[in-house]
């Protein structure tokens, strides 16, 4: 699977938001791939209801944001499509074929939560990102001289190659989330799932970790990031699945972030801070900066459209906004 | 110098001291895995649960090891049963199951005494060991040592990241289920060098020792092994001069190398510890000058 191993180095960074890099990556011969959510529904062991009648899809070249509260059903979603619990109804399709059969091709990686490691395990950061070859491995799991390479590529590929001999526990949280990811490279993974990847994770980090999911997504992978990091989901992702024990809905972030949606996802959980209630007036202008502590804020225009960090790479969106404003 | 040598001029005793460091090896190994899984528990568990299926097996003539590895098993469904099918937590539900299993053991004995000796369950009788016991230890310790070899890699994926191991298509379930008769395997092997009490001693402070002296995986099964298996035999060699019984001047020697390392252990040791605290404040006290 040498795809999303390659080495592209800067190039592929920047948005591909605009109508042209899209267009371009539509056009590029990728192997066929596509992830389908076909009416799913998960039971917890005591009866109750993980997931009811949830439905999507993705293919080839998208990252998409899995957003919900805590206990909407995004790690029993995230656990259907690594085929760890069965569904009672429904079925979890990839490439139309079921995920047990996609989990022996390899297909299908994993970049778990940070609280799920035990980072005082005695292994060190090649031991891990050796890991992700077990399956392309024979019986014995010895490894040989394509998985040494596959090894040191991906180590390469997230900056992390330096740290090698370290003991995992030794790492920073940004650090130690780059390993897993390089252990996800490293399997060839085309469907790649992310459990929460920016928590506890500097802002560096998270700008190269991001830079990195968009470059995996140019190559043809589907990358699913569960996040409850609302703001950081326009910024980075194509597409965003809304959940509250069932798909409240799914598509293009512009189309399913909207405060209807995200009301219904959240309920009263989320914060707001209304500019026109506030004590911000008219001579402040554009004047105004937001701070927050950790989570990426999530701005909405006038009319309820999405507000992104950058304009750079929205040339065209800033247009359409400013022809219909002035 | 030659009364050094008088241990091994018994038959009896040669045996004992090469099997306790056979048994001991095997053990070492499998502690590794073990207390890195956190299943020391249940290796304590599995050695009381044991216990009937070995009283059970001599009074009606079957090999001991089979008795054990089917109560041993029953045991571990019992405690999984009692987890999930009730809202009590698995230390609770672990001690009802092994105590109530030990406990049927003490009464199947005891309705017996002439023909299972409580004393060697319980304590151990390596010193006592017969040849047909010896056989069954040997095999089972060659399977051991062959099946960790060919899969310790798969083994340490299990336990380190079992979701990991799921996504590559292996078999996390057969995983589970090789790991737990090894560990039930082993725990009957022990059985007969230390006795049911002290067998958990056995499974855990070996990988307890390796595991505050180094950071692989690798060299973790080779020191807890070597650790294990010189223990045992050192153990057993000291107990024809101290008189006293083998299983506790293994476990005892054992206890002793594991609070070296746990005082003196170069990087994960006490004493590195608060030498890496002390240089961390002093480091701080220089920057805040």
């Amino acid at each position: 699977m040498p795809g999303p191993l390659a080495d592209r180095g800067a190039s592929g960074i920047g948005h591909p938001h605009s109508a042209a890099e899209a267009a371009q990556a539509a056009a590029r011969d990728f192997p066929p791939l596509s992830l389908k959510v076909d009416r799913i529904s998960v039971m917890y062991p005591n009866g109750q209801r993980a997931l009811n009648d949830a439905s999507f899809s993705l293919s080839a070249g998208t990252v998409c944001g899995l957003v919900g509260a805590n206990g909407s059903g995004k790690s029993t979603l995230f656990k259907s499509v690594m085929g760890f619990v069965n569904p009672v109804s429904g079925t979890v399709r990839i490439n139309g074929r079921p995920v047990r059969e996609a989990l022996k091709q390899q297909l299908v990686a994993y970049v778990p939560q940070a609280e799920e490691v035990d980072w005082q395990f005695p292994v060190n950061v090649t031991d891990v990102v050796m890991m992700g070859r077990y399956g392309a491995m024979n019986f014995l799991r010895i490894s040989r001289a394509a998985d040494h390479a596959a090894v040191e590529a991906s180590l390469r590929r997230v900056g992390m190659w330096d740290f090698r001999g370290r003991q995992i526990g030794e790492l920073s949280g940004g650090q130690k989330k780059r390993v897993f990811l390089a252990r996800a490279l490293a399997q060839g993974g085309r469907v790649i799932l992310l459990d929460e990847p920016f928590t506890g994770v500097d802002v560096q980090t998270e700008e190269a970790i991001i830079t990195l999911l968009r470059q995996l997504a140019d190559d043809g992978c589907i990358i699913l990031v569960s996040t409850h990091n609302l703001g950081s989901v326009p910024e980075f992702c194509d597409r965003a699945v809304l959940l509250n024990k069932t798909v409240l809905a799914s598509g293009p972030v512009e189309e399913v972030f909207t405060e209807p949606n995200l009301t219904k996802a959240f309920g009263g959980v989320l914060r707001q801070f209304h500019f026109e209630h506030s004590t911000i007036q008219n001579h402040d202008g554009r004047q105004v900066r937001v701070l927050t502590d950790d989570e990426r804020p999530l701005v909405f225009g006038k009319d309820g459209h999405l507000e992104y960090k950058d304009r750079t790479g929205r040339e065209d969106l800033v247009k359409i906004r400013s022809e219909e404003q002035d | 110098m030659d009364t050094l040598l008088v241990p091994f001029h018994y038959d009896y005793m040669l045996r004992a001291i090469l099997v306790s460091a056979l048994i001991g090896g095997v053990c070492g190994l499998l502690s590794a895995f073990i207390t890195l899984k956190g299943w020391s528990l249940m290796g304590d568990a599995l050695s009381h649960a044991v216990v009937p299926g070995v009283a059970i097996a001599y009074l009606i003539g079957l090999p001991f090891a089979l008795g054990a590895f089917v109560t041993g098993l029953l045991a571990a469904v019992a405690i999984a049963w009692v987890k999930t099918g009730s809202r009590i937590r698995e230390d609770a539900s672990i001690g009802i199951v092994f105590t109530s299993f030990f406990a049927l053991g003490l009464l199947l004995i005891s309705l017996n005494p002439a023909r299972v000796n409580l004393n060697s369950i319980i304590f151990g009788n390596i010193l006592g060991i017969s040849v047909p016991d010896i056989k069954q230890l040997v095999v089972i310790s060659v399977v051991t040592v062959a099946v960790t070899v060919l899969k310790w890699r798969d083994l340490m994926l299990f336990c380190f990241d079992p979701g990991q191991a799921r996504t590559l298509g292996i078999r996390t379930g057969l995983l589970h289920g090789l790991l737990f008769t090894l560990l039930a395997a082993t725990t009957v092997a022990a059985l007969q060098t230390v006795g049911a009490l002290l067998v958990v001693a056995m499974l855990i402070t070996p990988g307890a020792t390796a595991y505050l002296l180094t950071d692989r995986f690798g060299v973790m099964l080779w020191l807890s092994s070597a650790l294990g298996a010189v223990t045992a035999l050192a153990g057993a060699y000291a107990s024809y001069f101290l008189n006293g019984a083998t299983g506790g001047c293994i476990v005892t020697l054992q206890t002793l190398v594991f609070v070296v390392a746990f005082l003196f252990a170069p990087k994960h040791g006490v004493l590195a510890a608060s030498r890496k605290a002390k240089r961390l404040a002093r480091m701080e006290g220089e920057t805040a000058l």
